[in-house]
């Protein structure tokens, strides 16, 4: 005992010495802990690796735990098989990914298609927005501990995803009260004002950069959409509150434009014949605009080439995690509803 | 006998309320669920964690449901039908709930892994927010029964239940019985889409049948607080005193229980900045008012 104090007694000062420190200075231990890639609150198949600072995120990484593919599976395949590959590829929404390869086919073999079957072709990948929506929203529910919100939108997720544009006419009216109803409530304004701000950068795509004020969308270059009316939808405020209210925004957008469009269906290649020629389509799909470029070479394709929007949209974790406490920054990761399956494409 | 008809209403009234429970996450009302879950639990394999501190890990879930019981032991179901009449009965109530916190803490820290630990510290701040809300809400019920004996504050409602008499004290005590809890919208130690279940997330087997067990015992003994508080306890026509009491708890039980469905979780900061911004002055208030009251108009 020398001046009160035991000869073992190691004090916080001697405990902490070479830790990390926080952002207010105070040094603690940091622990490196996973999330997912099964966990309750984020997207099945993505693996979060967070290192936590007491209850809060000092540092964050995402991958996917899904294994990585090649848009070309093979050195040369049949378009058929391109196009089924290139759906299968991205399961959370596969409608989208064939009508980018469709288009990319169509424009590489010079072919066009007729206005019904563009705009039924349309009304399909708006019905594959509203069901993508409409599950984020379930998601979000199940993140926050919103168990109606999450049983309420995935039941009309699962109503949503194969119904004709009767069936969908029908549930619109139950569709825009349950929109009505999340927006209306003060305590999900309070979890989700500021969470996750992003703003201006170009690196944002679909509803994350259109909840930030960016009219980015690629649907304001078809004239497809041009003859259905289309007009950009866009939020102001970049956080996750915002991308909640633009989300809940395009699913009443979705259902206007299957309306407008009339029948639903399926896109599905042309036959290309022999033909050789490059192309090239681009599609806004319900996490953002995605890119194909591909080669034709004697009715094969033989080159291709994709950008995804979640490519861009899992640089950004880090920006809207670190330095927030966990759950917020679950809520601002869940919030740019990364898919796992765009990123190994 | 009086403890033994005690236990047996805890354990139907713990049954119901997991019914009740398992309707709001789950969404179908199934009245063999808890059964069913209770022996799939006991079935399965109790796992250790690799490297735990084995006497919080074993102990946590047990001094929870200590704790639990011996809140019970203070609520009064009818006139004789209390384990203890103590005169200190609503301060023993809130020592007893008290230990809520360390075996959380216990339950958290004992696994060595990082979500229990986070669910553990995480329910420390929750006391923070939640406690004065507790203590100041009862001071004013004692206040107007002039006593701290939890029959004497049954009696004294005879005329006007607490809840028309101090409607903000009721509504504060019972958000801050959601969060002694750890309720939905308050569930932040066992929140399932931040934590994977937090506290619960490494317990299996006979220890997490006991951990949820104690959960259920610790909500019927705030439900059973609230009632005797401020809904007149066993008071009420035609029905025997035992049936109001298990009337009135199973609803103010079932309620609690399954109005956090309708709301998102609350951030932890905005929880304590709503606790002693709004909440404290607002339980203030409450002990002016009743003061007042019972100084001008005794009821």
């Amino acid at each position: 005992m020398k001046d009160g104090i035991e000869a073992n007694f190691m004090s916080m000062v001697d405990m902490t010495r070479d830790m990390p420190a926080s952002s207010d200075g105070l040094k603690m231990e940091w622990i490196d802990v996973p999330f997912g890639p099964f966990f309750p609150g984020l997207p099945s198949g993505l693996r979060l690796d967070l290192t936590l600072d007491g209850d809060a995120v000092a540092a964050s990484s995402a991958q996917s735990a899904i294994a990585e593919r090649a848009v070309l599976q093979e050195g040369a395949v049949q378009p058929e098989t391109f196009v089924d590959d290139l759906a299968a590829m991205s399961l959370l929404s596969p409608t989208a990914y064939r009508l980018l390869a469709c288009l990319a086919l169509e424009q590489a073999a010079g072919q066009s298609v007729a206005s019904d079957v563009a705009r039924a072709r349309v009304a399909a990948v708006e019905r594959e927005r509203l069901a993508s929506h409409l599950g984020w929203l379930a998601s979000f529910g199940a993140q926050s501990g919103f168990t109606w919100l999450q049983t309420r939108a995935a039941a009309l997720q699962l109503k949503t995803r194969k119904a004709t544009q009767e069936e969908l006419a029908a549930l619109a009216p139950e569709i825009t009260a349950l929109l009505t109803r999340v927006q209306r409530r003060p305590l999900l304004t309070a979890r989700l004002k500021g969470i996750g701000e992003l703003q201006g950068s170009d690196a944002l795509s679909g509803p994350v950069a259109r909840a930030g004020g960016i009219a980015r969308d690629a649907r304001s270059d078809d004239p497809v959409y041009a003859g259905l009316g289309f007009a950009v939808h866009i939020s102001s405020g970049g956080d996750a509150l915002a991308r909640l209210k633009q989300r809940c925004g395009e699913i009443s957008q979705s259902i206007d434009l299957i309306s407008q469009a009339g029948a639903i269906t399926q896109p599905a290649p042309q036959s290309v014949g022999k033909a050789s020629g490059t192309g090239e389509g681009v599609v806004e799909t319900p996490r953002g605009a995605a890119r194909l470029s591909l080669t034709l070479q004697d009715g094969m394709v033989t080159k291709a080439e994709i950008g995804t929007p979640t490519a861009a949209h899992v640089a950004l974790v880090g920006a809207v995690a670190d330095g927030q406490e966990l759950g917020d920054a679950l809520t601002a990761i869940g919030s740019l509803d990364i898919s796992p399956w765009e990123m190994t494409v | 006998m009086t403890i033994l008809v005690v236990l047996l209403s805890l354990a139907a009234g713990a049954y119901f309320i997991a019914v009740l429970e398992s309707w709001a996450v789950h969404g179908r009302l199934q009245i063999s669920r808890p059964a069913i879950s209770a022996l799939a639990l006991l079935g399965r394999e109790s796992l250790l964690a690799r490297t735990p501190d084995r006497l919080f890990f074993e102990a946590g879930p047990v001094l929870l449901l200590v704790a639990g019981l011996l809140a019970v032991s203070v609520i009064p179901l009818a006139p004789g039908l209390i384990v203890t009449d103590l005169a200190t009965g609503a301060l023993f109530l809130n020592a007893a709930l008290a230990y809520v916190l360390v075996a959380l803490i216990m339950a958290g820290w004992g696994p060595n892994g990082a979500y229990g630990m986070i669910g553990g510290w995480r329910f420390l701040g929750q006391f923070v927010a939640y406690a004065m809300l507790i203590v100041m809400p009862i001071t004013a019920v004692a206040m107007r029964a002039e006593s701290l004996s939890t029959v004497d504050i049954v009696t004294s409602q005879a005329a006007l239940w607490n809840i028309a008499y101090q409607p903000l004290g009721f509504v504060l005590f019972v958000v801050a019985a959601m969060g002694l809890c750890w309720l939905p919208p308050l569930d932040l130690p066992t929140a399932e889409g931040d934590l994977a279940g937090g506290i619960e997330a490494e317990y299996t087997g006979v220890r997490l049948a006991v951990l949820r067990l104690a959960r259920m015992v610790v909500i019927l003994a705030l439900a059973g607080a609230t009632v005797t508080f401020y809904l007149g306890g066993w008071l009420g026509p035609w029905l025997p005193a035992w049936a109001w009491s298990g009337i009135k708890i199973l609803i103010v039980a079932g309620l609690m229980v399954s109005a956090g469905r309708l709301v998102p979780r609350v951030r932890e900061a905005r929880y304590l900045e709503l606790s002693w911004k709004l909440g404290i002055p607002l339980a203030l208030t409450n002990i002016f008012v009743v003061g007042v009251i019972a100084l001008v108009v005794p009821i």
